[in-house]
């Protein structure tokens, strides 16, 4: 460890510790674009400017490392006319498109402004002209007038993807970001450049112009599109959810997520979600509420013999929601209990980065729960009493994210050899139209509980404030449907 | 009176080729340095004083006491990318004695231990390309390139690489960043070249005259080459003079050879009629003298930093009265804000900033606060970039606001240049 002062405080930080880090442990303020702790370092923006006692000149804090009993500060009314100055020569050819822009309330250049700025500009030359709107694929936008190129974009296709398909592209205040020859920027997670870019120069397709970001919450939880479990943070507000960013953890994801997983809130909102039970009848559909419809299945249980009822499960639901689950599963005192497993033959995948081929959030906790109970019944067995006769009453508890299950017509096909199929899910889907039940189910922005990624690592995601439908837990239909009544405040 | 150590023998057309080189004393001193340790060699060059001829005037001992003895594989890269407007002394070397660049990379090849050189030669020197390739080869058929040279066991391996024009690849690393196939963009130190260098290896990137002139330290010995030049600013330099001189050229003086004597008996003094009104000293990035700080200061480092500019590149450009200072200014801003890399913010941003200033006042649409202006965002240029075109560009910028202020007011009240009595479109048509 290295003693150091930052601003006159007296930290201690590990050997090989850059200024600018020191500065972030210190928890002092430091202006910067162009360094990101999950990047190399630029050193190109110039803001990070600091005072280091002995130095004859201002160094920058991201390209200077911690030396033992160094003193170094950034308050001194020569680094704040640096930092000023630095800030000025950003902005001399930025557009001030502010109100048009996307990136308006959540930008660099404006957080900077409100503390270094605050100035009429002395600038009273032509702004230089770059290209607007230049797309760069299915999901990115840029703006080269915005663009502070800062380098953080090209850096992460060197370095996190290895793709390099953005460069910097001529030269002098010409400078523009651009791809080669105009090849797209398409990999699995070209929108991270998104979430680095300080400025409004990259946005996203997908988000962009829907939201002020000032009129948007955001709470952080786990990301249930694999079996990483990336930690991002949803945003969203009364009218919905609108989107996805990571957030970091040195042992999971790090700063990054993949694109994929910018889209695992888009069942979530109203209109995509399954608001009411059906139940099918001779007269048609009957719309019910969610409790009234597990009750109802709860009467069809008793009608049967234990083991003529069958349980499937997918990897999509909480720790807590199968704990409870495979306890009621236990009091109906049935042993056919089954894991849906989807896309097994590509299962076990993984890109080298994030992305995993086991796509659902909680196959680690599924099998626990599972193996805490001794249910090891097979496929084959469950396709063998499917055809035999021998299940009568099959309850799906099903995928929240459906698209990663390419087979479930196939599969509601073969379960609904079972005399009554009831499904769980959190949305519709046009293979559940003959179903017996159907019971809406909560997304996992809409409930407390835990996910066990690939590695065995439990992750909380949490309850947000905004929540669509009234729907159930699995828990919570599994305990109605077990003949149990719920507790009044209980996990709702 | 010139001082013909380096370029005794310029004049000779038969010193270009090998067998002329040779009959001049040329590759003498290989052998001689292979008599030696390179340790032995190194302290010569440093008890010698000599300094980088490239502009910076670094100790080239030193730089190449900083290798790190780690074993692993060092290159030796001449700078030729002679890009300093006004400079041209590289060229005048390399056209006239390019065995004398080889012999002087053979010998500090071997000095830093060091089995790989390339000379980074300007895109625009394309003859001077084809003169080195040609001498490179003479040097390998006559046995002083390649493997176990002379039979001394030391290997040396020497190509020629062209750079493309920018001026930004005259600076060290990026020269490097040029050399490993990458936009050529300079380097963040630390890491130091001499450390992480060339494909990351330790490299000592030196200029052509400095490569050089280690061949007359071994040649003439520590004492001998000491009797040039002052205590700090030993040996004798190459100067391009250029500008409003009667013989403007190339010439070798010692180090602290006064500017008046450089200017009125080598150069001829300036044309009939004509007054000096300033002088460059070291390039267009070194700080403009007026005539009266010229005439007092010498051509040594000391002397040129104790009027506040530098000696640079040697790059002598003498300005007479029939010149206009915002003309010039506005000239020398185009060309740095046509060179700024554009990887940092103040140099990219500034180099525009004040060229556009520059740039609408000699249009005649300058503001009264526009020649402050001007002299602020360049001192904000100052000191906060990666590599020193940043400085480059405010330098200038900075001392003819300062020195020449009422050529700018009057320009910007009058719309018109107070030496031409003219304006910009009827001076340039």
């Amino acid at each position: 460890m290295l003693k150091c002062t930052v601003n006159g405080k007296e930290i201690e930080v590990a050997e090989g510790t850059m200024v600018i880090e020191a500065f972030k442990q210190a928890g002092e303020d430091i202006a910067h674009y162009c360094w990101h702790p999950g990047l190399s370092v630029a050193g190109v923006c110039r803001l990070c400017m600091i005072e280091v006692e002995g130095a004859p000149r201002l160094m920058i804090a991201c390209n200077t490392q911690v030396t033992e009993g160094m003193v170094v500060s950034n308050n001194s009314a020569k680094v704040q006319e640096a930092v000023k100055w630095g800030l000025d020569f950003h902005l001399i050819n930025h557009p001030l498109d502010c109100p048009i822009c996307d990136q308006a309330g959540e930008c660099g250049l404006q957080d900077q402004y409100m503390k270094f700025g605050q100035y009429d500009p002395e600038m009273a030359e032509r702004k230089v002209k770059k290209r607007k709107v230049v797309d760069l694929g299915r999901k990115i936008v840029l703006d080269t007038e915005r663009c502070i190129l800062c380098s953080r974009c090209v850096r992460f296709t060197d370095e996190v993807t290895k793709t390099s398909e953005l460069g910097i592209f001529n030269r002098g205040d010409r400078s523009e970001i651009g791809t080669h020859e105009d090849k797209p920027l398409d990999n699995d997670y070209a929108v991270n450049v998104v979430d680095i870019c300080p400025v409004g120069a990259l946005t996203s397709k997908d988000f962009r112009f829907k939201q002020r970001v000032w009129y948007l919450d955001n709470d952080s939880t786990v990301c249930n599109g694999c079996s990483t479990g990336c930690n991002v943070n949803v945003y969203y507000n009364e009218k919905g959810y609108f989107r996805v960013k990571p957030e970091h953890n040195k042992d999971i994801n790090d700063y990054w997520m993949c694109d994929k997983g910018r889209n695992i809130f888009k069942h979530v909102n109203k209109e995509s979600r399954l608001l009411k039970a059906m139940k099918k009848t001779e007269a048609g559909t009957q719309m019910m509420a969610p409790g009234a419809a597990a009750k109802d299945v709860a009467s069809l249980v008793k009608n049967y013999s234990s083991e003529q009822v069958a349980f499937v499960f997918t990897g999509q639901y909480t720790n807590e929601e199968y704990d409870d689950a495979m306890m009621y599963v236990d009091k109906i005192g049935t042993k056919n209990v089954f894991h849906w497993v989807n896309n097994p033959e590509s299962f076990d995948d993984f890109d080298g980065i994030l992305l995993r081929g086991d796509k659902n959030p909680n196959t680690a906790g599924l099998i626990k729960a599972l193996e805490a109970k001794s249910f090891n019944a097979t496929w084959e067995q469950l396709e063998a009493d499917l055809n035999s006769g021998k299940i009568k009453l099959l309850v799906l508890a099903g995928p929240e994210l459906q698209e990663y299950f390419p087979d479930i017509q196939e599969k509601i096909q073969l379960f609904s050899k079972a005399e009554k199929l009831v499904v769980l899910s959190s949305n519709p889907n046009p293979a559940y139209r003959d179903v017996d039940y159907l019971i809406p189910m909560k997304t996992f922005v809409e409930k407390k509980g835990s996910f066990t990624n690939f590695a065995g690592t439990v992750q909380k995601i949490q309850k947000m404030r905004l929540v669509v439908s009234q729907a159930l837990s699995l828990n919570e239909a599994m305990q109605l449907m077990a003949g149990d009544e719920l507790q009044v405040g209980a996990n709702l | 009176m010139e001082a013909k150590i380096i370029s005794e023998h310029y004049t000779k057309d038969e010193f270009i080729g090998i067998d002329g080189y040779k009959k001049h004393g040329g590759y003498e001193q290989i052998a001689n340095a292979f008599k030696m340790q390179p340790k032995e060699i190194i302290e010569m060059v440093k008890a010698a004083g000599l300094r980088g001829r490239g502009g910076a005037g670094f100790p080239t001992g030193m730089k190449w006491s900083f290798l790190p003895d780690n074993g692993e594989e060092r290159y030796l890269l001449c700078n030729a990318d002679e890009g300093e407007p006004g400079t041209f002394k590289d060229r005048k070397m390399m056209e006239r004695a390019p065995h004398q660049l080889i012999e002087g990379m053979i010998i500090s090849g071997y000095a830093v231990n060091s089995h790989k050189g390339y000379i980074y030669v300007r895109g625009e020197y394309r003859h001077i390309i084809e003169l080195l390739e040609k001498a490179i080869k003479e040097a390998y058929d006559a046995g002083y390139l390649g493997k176990n040279i002379q039979g001394s066991g030391f290997d040396f391996d020497l190509d020629v690489y062209s750079g493309a024009g920018a001026y930004i690849c005259g600076e060290e690393t990026g020269m490097i960043s040029s050399l490993e196939g990458y936009k050529g963009q300079p380097k963040l130190k630390p890491p130091f070249p001499a450390v992480q260098g060339y494909l990351k290896k330790p490299t000592i990137v030196n200029n052509v005259e400095t490569l050089a002139s280690v061949k007359y330290i071994l040649r003439d010995g520590v004492e001998a080459y000491r009797k040039y030049g002052t205590e700090k600013s030993t040996g004798t330099k190459l100067f391009s003079v250029s500008g409003d001189v009667q013989r403007p050229g190339t010439y070798e003086v010692p180090l602290g050879y006064p500017l008046k004597q450089l200017i009125e008996e080598e150069c001829g003094g300036l044309k009939p009629g004509r007054k000096l009104k300033a002088v460059i000293p070291g390039g267009s990035s070194a700080p403009i003298l007026n005539a009266e700080e010229a005439y007092k200061v010498n051509m040594d480092y000391e002397s040129l930093q104790s009027v506040g500019s530098m000696l640079g590149s040697g790059a002598v450009i003498v300005i007479d009265d029939t010149r206009c200072m915002v003309d010039l200014l506005d000239v020398t801003l185009h060309f740095y804000h046509h060179e700024s890399c554009g990887q940092c913010t103040p140099c990219r941003e500034g180099t525009g900033w004040i060229n556009k200033i520059a740039n609408k006042i000699v249009k005649g649409e300058g503001r009264v606060q526009d020649i402050d202006l001007l002299e602020t965002v360049a001192k904000n240029m100052m000191g906060k970039t990666i590599c020193a075109l940043s400085d480059a560009a405010a330098m200038p910028t900075i001392s003819f606001v300062q020195k020449f202020r009422d050529e700018f007011e009057f320009y910007v009240r009058e719309g018109r240049s107070k030496v031409k009595g003219q304006t910009y479109a009827q001076v340039h048509g």
